[in-house]
């Protein structure tokens, strides 16, 4: 196969301001959600990217330190549009919101929770969580059969959310267990 | 040197190495302005910490920028956001630039295909820590089980079921 294959030239390109319009959304609406609605916005919506390279610059971004989500915005503002992309999406995601909550914050400072806001959040949150889920299985999807995706997959959920180790414990084990598999099993590499 | 200067220093710093997201370097943060500085309060800081998760956005990043407030006023804020936000994102940027060049390259093929299945399971364990927080009740376990299966049989976009799940949770449902 080609190097370029997957790469098709009928990728749509992606303007700065959709960049930062998209990015805007997901920081605004993602509510812990984030990886599902930038997924919804760059992959399914906008067709910026597939599916691989979305989990791709996710895999980079855990393995690098911050906030993982604003540097999935990084990530795709960089790939579709480089600098500007970057900062564009980053724009969206962090600055404009981070201004809008700050000011939010301190007017709610002191001031005692609404509770209507409380209970709806409560739903939103139990949504959310299971939107996450329901994304890492979709991205599985494809491999259901294949044992050495599912097996990985598992012992990474098993380690952070079973066994709790911390992140870069589970990372640092399982990476070099996976290349290791990868290799001895010669796994075809798409 | 001044207390806005040592905030941003000290948050520049750990962000850096905040390997997992900015929570897992929360408790030193927490010993450095409530315990080493004293610019906080327990309870500032557990206010802050609430109050950023109701309010849409970036939530660790708003929380910095409150400390940041606490501190030294609204330069505090602009600092304190500014500090935990930029070193990441430099980072971020070259590093997707060189992962990116070397695209092609067998090394990467290799890694790629083989990091793959374990940033499922870390999306998977994602949710399901979430999910062990947000669901105190019976119907927020539904909720979040309706929220998976939405996800899965249908391609309709999930700002839907995050609208239903807000009102449900508005009436009390949840």
């Amino acid at each position: 196969m080609p190097p370029a294959a997957e790469a098709s030239p009928a990728r749509p390109r992606a303007s700065l301001a959709a960049l930062f319009y998209e990015f805007l959304k997901v920081s605004l609406l993602g509510f812990g959600g984030g990886i599902v609605l930038a997924h919804r916005s760059a992959v399914e919506r906008r067709r910026w990217l597939t599916d691989l390279e979305f989990a791709d610059a996710l895999t980079l971004c855990q393995f690098m330190p911050g906030p993982n989500i604003v540097g999935l915005a990084i990530c795709i503002g960089t790939k579709t549009r480089g600098l500007a992309g970057a900062l564009a999406a980053f724009a969206g995601f962090a600055v404009v919101p981070g201004v809008i909550g700050v000011c939010l914050a301190l007017l709610y400072l002191g001031q005692t929770r609404i509770p209507l806001i409380q209970n709806a959040l409560n739903g939103v949150s139990a949504a959310a969580a299971g939107l996450l889920i329901g994304t890492g299985l979709r991205f599985m999807r494809p491999h259901w059969r294949d044992p050495r995706v599912v097996i990985i997959a598992g012992l990474a959920f098993a380690g952070l959310a079973v066994v709790k180790l911390p992140l870069l414990v589970v990372l640092l084990t399982l990476a070099p267990l996976s290349v290791a598999a990868t290799l001895i099993f010669r796994v075809p590499l798409q | 040197m001044s207390p806005l200067s040592r905030l941003t220093l000290y948050l520049a710093f750990v962000s850096s190495i905040s390997f997992g997201g900015i929570p897992s370097v929360l408790p030193g943060i927490h010993d450095f302005v409530v315990v080493t500085n004293g610019w906080l309060t327990d309870r500032d800081f557990s206010n802050f910490f609430a109050l950023a998760q109701t309010i849409p956005g970036p939530n660790m990043i708003l929380m910095m920028g409150l400390i940041g407030w606490k501190v030294a006023g609204i330069a505090g804020a602009v600092a304190g956001a500014s500090a935990t936000t930029l070193p990441p994102c430099a980072m971020y940027f070259v590093g997707y630039r060189l992962w990116d060049r070397f695209r092609d390259a067998t090394w990467q093929k290799i890694t790629r295909v083989a990091l793959a299945p374990l940033t499922f399971g870390l999306i998977i364990a994602g949710g399901s820590v979430m999910a062990h927080t947000a669901d105190k009740s019976w119907p927020a376990v539904g909720v979040t089980i309706a929220a998976m299966t939405f996800l899965l049989v249908t391609r309709r976009n999930p700002l839907w079921m995050l609208g239903a799940a807000a009102a449900l949770g508005a009436a009390g449902v949840v």
